[in-house]
């Protein structure tokens, strides 16, 4: 934590010194050889971690944000490796802490912004007969109500970029077509009403070149698939991530408000 | 839907009607449950469809339970409950999870024939203008439109499954259609229209459950409906709530078990998700 915070100053510290002399690694130099910038939203572990992972990979500069960094051992070390990365303190909760940050980004074009951050609810509280309501805030405002504020907060940076991107992570869970048995009714549902805040999104800022779009990685062996793990087939992380990533190099304007499988196959509604 | 089910539909419905009437006919209020059609418990009857969903099934000599957040400020469903007296009021809260089981376990072993989830809430149109989005009404969108009918539907299933027709339709809209939005250039009410799309996933996953208990599930679009729910919009598509219900009824009388998952507009064509 305080190796953190004293390598953000410094970081920091150096980027304010270098970019008034124009030649920093963090603004000035990265910015002009970056391949751009991202924001992933619930970076601290699973698929977040490996976009982190994998788009500083790439040469782009990475803004990580996670509920409590400090305490996100993977995405420490990663950040203490590739100074390309920047580490962020981010609720989706929190509104005020989603406007704060826009404020401190103003300035900064972000290229994609990835709103990768969601939970499950937990299987086991959402089988019928049994269902525990209580769980039901926590998975809409995290997986619906977050990544839309978040998209409006940063509308402005993501408008101002090269690639102006807004990426949702979704999940086939989401696609009501592709129901065959019950589970996870406020997780799907949560998913589900993603999918058309997403495409009402991408209709809102078609005008301004801005594009909209659904990813998602099937079923990955993260976390967040721990209740399954074993009985159903999972996926490597790198694997569906560099999927994912590939998916959103492709999207263009023709594809906004459009959903993609991590292999490229159209995701029915 | 074809032509053919639509007439055999409206023959049937004049057939029910002549029988309610004739039950009317034998003298006020005697139509008992013995010789109801059925019980059918409507939500958010206080007004607009709701409302029109209570008068209708009660004139035609259903058992009616309309509920309603506020049934003594209901004027209009103070009248109803006083012209027919197989219409009860009750007062629910659809996003109170402890008054949905209060008002199961009062209605215990009351079999109820259709339960109707139509309370919903639009949450403003001009709330929800992205750019200048108030989030503070997500909430309350989401837990009337998507919480309430789940928790309805769990709360009452027994009751369901214990009546004879076995059918839970959920008022849903094609507002909440992914396929019907996507190509329109309108952004409206994204809250709403959200929690449509999470209606329709929560009542896919409901038939999906309640299928070996012989539960129909459907979902049921009433069509663009002039009532309090618009405000002031006028569009000359709109149809009356009379309209509305007039054609829903039918539809919702002929679900068999092979409709369960169905989303279904007022005109009785399959929406697309």
């Amino acid at each position: 934590m305080s190796d953190d915070i004293t390598r953000r100053d410094a970081l920091t510290a150096s980027a304010g010194f270098t970019a008034m002399l124009g030649l920093g690694f963090w603004t000035e130099a990265a910015a002009a050889d970056s391949a751009g910038t991202v924001l992933v939203t619930g970076a601290s572990r699973g698929i977040g971690l490996e976009f982190v992972k994998q788009y500083a990979a790439k040469g782009y500069t990475v803004i990580a944000t996670a509920r409590d960094p400090a305490k996100a051992a993977d995405l420490q070390a990663l950040s203490k490796a590739n100074p390309n990365i920047r580490l962020e303190r981010l609720d989706v909760l929190d509104h005020a802490s989603i406007d704060a940050l826009a404020a401190k980004l103003k300035g900064t074009p972000i290229d994609i912004l990835v709103n990768n951050a969601g939970i499950g609810g937990g299987g086991a509280n959402q089988i019928f007969g049994k269902i525990n309501y209580a769980v039901f805030d926590d998975v809409m405002k995290t997986n619906v109500e977050g990544p839309l504020k978040i998209s409006e907060a940063f509308i402005e940076h993501v408008a101002a970029s090269k690639q102006k991107k807004i990426m949702m992570v979704s999940s086939s869970q989401g696609s009501v077509a592709s129901v065959r048995s019950p589970s996870l009714y406020f997780y799907r549902a949560s998913k589900s009403a993603l999918n058309m805040v997403t495409v009402n999104m991408a209709l809102a800022v078609k005008d301004r070149g801005v594009i909209v779009g659904m990813v998602a990685p099937g079923a990955t062996d993260t976390d967040f698939m721990v209740e399954v793990r074993g009985r159903i087939p999972l996926g490597k992380p790198e694997e569906r991530t560099a999927g994912m990533i590939a998916q959103i190099d492709a999207f263009t304007m023709e594809k906004t408000g459009k959903f993609y499988e991590w292999n490229g196959e159209q995701i029915p509604w | 839907m074809s032509e053919q089910a639509t007439r055999n539909s409206t023959t049937r419905r004049t057939v029910l009607q002549g029988a309610a009437a004739l039950a009317l006919a034998s003298g006020p209020g005697t139509a008992s449950a013995a010789d109801s059609p059925g019980t059918v418990l409507i939500t958010g009857a206080s007004r607009g469809i709701g409302l029109e969903f209570a008068k209708r099934y009660a004139e035609d000599g259903w058992q009616v339970i309309a509920t309603a957040r506020d049934p003594k400020k209901a004027e209009a469903l103070q009248a109803l409950a006083k012209a027919h007296k197989n219409l009860r009021l009750e007062t629910l809260d659809v996003t109170d999870i402890k008054a949905i089981d209060a008002l199961a376990a009062k209605l215990k072993d009351v079999p109820i024939d259709v339960l109707l989830n139509n309370a919903g809430i639009s949450g403003g149109a001009e709330k929800q203008k992205i750019g200048s989005i108030d989030y503070s009404v997500f909430d309350d969108v989401m837990h009337t439109n998507v919480l309430g009918p789940i928790k309805m539907a769990e709360a009452f299933t027994p009751h369901v499954a214990a009546s004879k027709q076995k059918k839970i339709v959920s008022i849903s809209s094609t507002e909440g259609s992914l396929t019907l939005i996507s190509p329109r250039p309108d952004v409206n009410s994204i809250f709403y229209r959200a929690s449509k799309s999470a209606l329709n996933m929560s009542m896919i996953n409901m038939a999906k459950a309640l299928k070996d208990k012989g539960i129909i599930v459907t979902m049921q679009s009433p069509g663009l409906v002039s009532t309090d729910f618009v405000g002031s919009l006028r569009l000359p598509i709109m149809i009356t709530p009379q309209q509305s219900v007039a054609m829903t009824m039918p539809i919702i009388a002929r679900l068999t078990m092979e409709d369960t998952g169905k989303y279904y507009r007022h005109t009785g064509e399959v929406a697309p998700w």
